[in-house]
């Protein structure tokens, strides 16, 4: 048993997962009584909500962790690059997009995927945002990326 | 969000940050593939379970998703260690620092896989492929240096060699770049149309994170970290032990799965389709073990009341933290003395260096700098939380391969090439006097960190022999691995 202090600056996620109405049958055998035996692709996740009441400076904060946390490495280069070179003149409805973008997919693979042309980018996310996305992804300047950027850049005028 | 029932405001803490407790029956620390199993296996048994994480769960780590294997490259080993290297590297980090603050060991963390080509600095991995297509890797003065190491099978020598190959040709200073501190992987040699159809994906990475257009460049690349075999040790039934004289013994109300766990099916070396053993076996094993012991809606054991004061007084150290080394810094630092002191290439003296420079680094976490002072979304603070993680871990890795005087599986020195069990099982048992258990290394390592001086003590645990059961599985003793 647990007890937990959460404390209310730190960015986490409250899951409960709903006991689903979809229960599929037992694959394993000697499982518990109550244990589905789901495999992963089953389990639901909270969906992604648009925040329309975000104040700008919180959603490019909060945009710019989402990009440099990620489930796998070459979506947290790219996203954290594409952080560093738009959040801060990227308007409103941009950072929406760029939000559903990188929140709503439920494969981090897929981004990237999409990005890099490997698969066609599904018609919701097809917008000037993925664009911008894909530029970045062709690496025009030939650069070398060898790390995710450091964050001094976002302090620099206030030095 | 909405307050549950019984989420209280507590003011036994600080007055300057709200602290709000809540009450669960479980709860899960972590989102990754088999957190979530935890979690929703407890949540279906009844149990009202927090799952708390960093990250959104994404379906990166999952093995059912697209049928099993996602990869930016078409062509794909059979062992998918990106579902793992990627955890090991930056996120894993967190459970053991956990564990080691609490004051328990963690197991094994000297034993660190390598997978040859990353590429160099971003890491992102180049699949083993471009090298069975004809790809060659290549030192400074053009040469292809495998057929040095390995006559026959060159570039397709085995990944240890090819590894360790590829670090002595640095170490001997026919590095490449302006630091000598990679090789190159070639493939500009093949037909452009092999290239695009037997290994997509690899011009794209090589483009996005190299800036090489591999149809005319070679590709930066070092042997990468690809996933850590230690991690917080439990027992089968995924809960978590600590030794105490000569005795496992479970650490009641904790359990581990995952990438952050050691039950230890790996052994001193993960062999590749073992994954789904981490993810969905273990996962599922901890939410069954606490659905056996315990029942939903018991009450939760009190504790004191300014229980979490010292996460705290941290927190708010690092958010106004006005040091004089960056939080980038100081974590550059620690990767690069990693890379270069207790990677591939171990052998004693390069081993104690490394020991010594770390421990120094450890001592510059007290003197850090951080920028952002804000309390929302705080990327610089969590970063810098992370590195105080990552920096225990490291320390315990380093520390437990320089005591470690022998090679077993991906713990390779060049000063100890051999096993040293308590027998030598290379020759007949009969005969043999046996060594006594401070003289041979088939154990596990247990080590500790006290937090505060950054003192790494070891200690060590026996290997499990006996199978549960000899009647459904008859245990197998140990024997020499040969290739």
């Amino acid at each position: 048993m647990a007890m937990s202090r959460l404390y209310s600056l730190s960015p986490c996620t409250l899951c409960r997962p709903v006991l689903a109405v979809l229960r599929m049958p037992r694959g394993y055998s000697g499982a518990s009584l109550g244990d589905s035996g789901k495999d992963m692709l089953e389990i639901p996740l909270p969906p992604w909500k648009e925040r329309p009441n975000e104040p700008l400076p919180t959603k490019r904060a909060r945009l710019l962790y989402e990009s440099r946390k990620r489930g796998m490495l070459e979506n947290c280069i790219l996203l954290s690059l594409f952080a560093k070179e738009n959040l801060s003149r990227m308007d409103e409805r941009q950072l929406n997009l760029y939000d559903r973008l990188i929140n709503e997919p439920s494969n981090d693979w897929d981004i990237y995927y999409w990005a890099t042309e490997a698969k066609p980018t599904p018609a919701v996310f097809d917008n000037e945002v993925m664009a911008m996305l894909k530029e970045l992804a062709k690496n025009k300047k030939k650069e070398q990326r060898l790390r995710q950027p450091d964050l001094e850049y976002l302090f620099e005028s206030t030095n | 969000g909405k307050k549950s029932a019984s989420a209280k405001v507590s003011d036994s803490i600080s007055t300057q940050y709200p602290v709000v407790d809540h009450e669960f029956d479980a709860v899960v620390v972590g989102a990754g593939g088999a957190g979530l199993r935890a979690a929703f296996g407890l949540s279906e048994a009844g149990f009202n379970t927090a799952c708390v994480t960093k990250l959104f769960p994404t379906r990166s780590h999952t093995v059912a998703a697209q049928g099993g294997i996602n990869a930016a490259l078409g062509n794909m080993e059979d062992d998918n260690w990106r579902w793992h290297f990627y955890d090991t590297v930056k996120g894993t980090g967190d459970g053991t620092a956990m564990v080691t603050r609490a004051g328990l060991p963690c197991q094994d963390l000297e034993f660190v896989q390598f997978h040859p080509t990353g590429i160099y600095g971003a890491g992102c991995l180049i699949t083993e492929g471009c090298r069975g297509e004809g790809g060659i890797l290549i030192n400074s003065q053009g040469e292809r240096f495998m057929e040095r190491y390995a006559p026959v099978a060159k570039d397709l020598a085995s990944r240890d060699v090819v590894s360790r190959s590829m670090t002595i040709e640095i170490r001997e200073g026919r590095g490449c770049g302006p630091e000598k501190d990679h090789v190159y992987l070639q493939l500009h040699h093949l037909p452009p149309q092999q290239l695009a159809t037997r290994l997509p994906g690899i011009s794209e990475t090589a483009m996005i994170f190299a800036g090489v257009d591999v149809t005319k460049e070679p590709i930066p690349v070092l042997p990468t970290v690809h996933y850590n075999m230690g991690g917080i040790p439990t027992n089968y039934k995924g809960q978590v032990i600590t030794h105490v004289n000569g005795e496992d013994k479970v650490v009641p109300g904790l359990y581990a799965c995952g990438e952050a766990a050691s039950a230890s099916v790996h052994g001193a070396n993960r062999l590749g389709a073992n994954s789904l053993l981490d993810l969905v076996v273990f996962g599922r094993a901890c939410a069954l073990t606490i659905a056996e012991t315990c029942k939903p809606g018991e009450p939760v054991p009190s504790i004191k009341p300014n229980a979490g004061e010292e996460s705290v007084a941290n927190l708010d150290k690092l958010r106004f933290a006005d040091g004089t080394i960056r939080t980038s810094e100081v974590r550059l630092n620690m990767q690069k003395t990693m890379q270069s002191h207790a990677a591939v290439f171990r052998t004693g003296s390069i081993l104690q260096e490394g020991c010594e420079i770390l421990s120094q680094i450890y001592r510059d976490l007290a003197h850090l700098k951080t920028f952002d002072r804000g309390i929302v979304w705080n990327t610089d603070l969590v970063e810098t939380l992370e590195l105080q993680n990552l920096m225990l871990c490291a320390l315990q890795t380093i520390y437990g391969a320089e005591a470690r005087k022998e090679s077993r599986g991906a713990h390779a020195r060049e000063d100890y090439k051999v096993r040293i069990d308590e027998f030598d099982y290379s020759k007949p048992l009969q005969g043999q006097q046996k060594r006594p258990f401070e003289e041979h290394w088939r154990k596990h390592t247990l080590s500790y960190v006290d937090v505060k001086s950054g003192k790494v003590t070891l200690k060590y645990r026996p290997v499990i022999d006996r199978t549960l059961n000899e009647e459904d599985c008859s245990t197998v003793p140990p024997a020499i691995r040969s290739y």
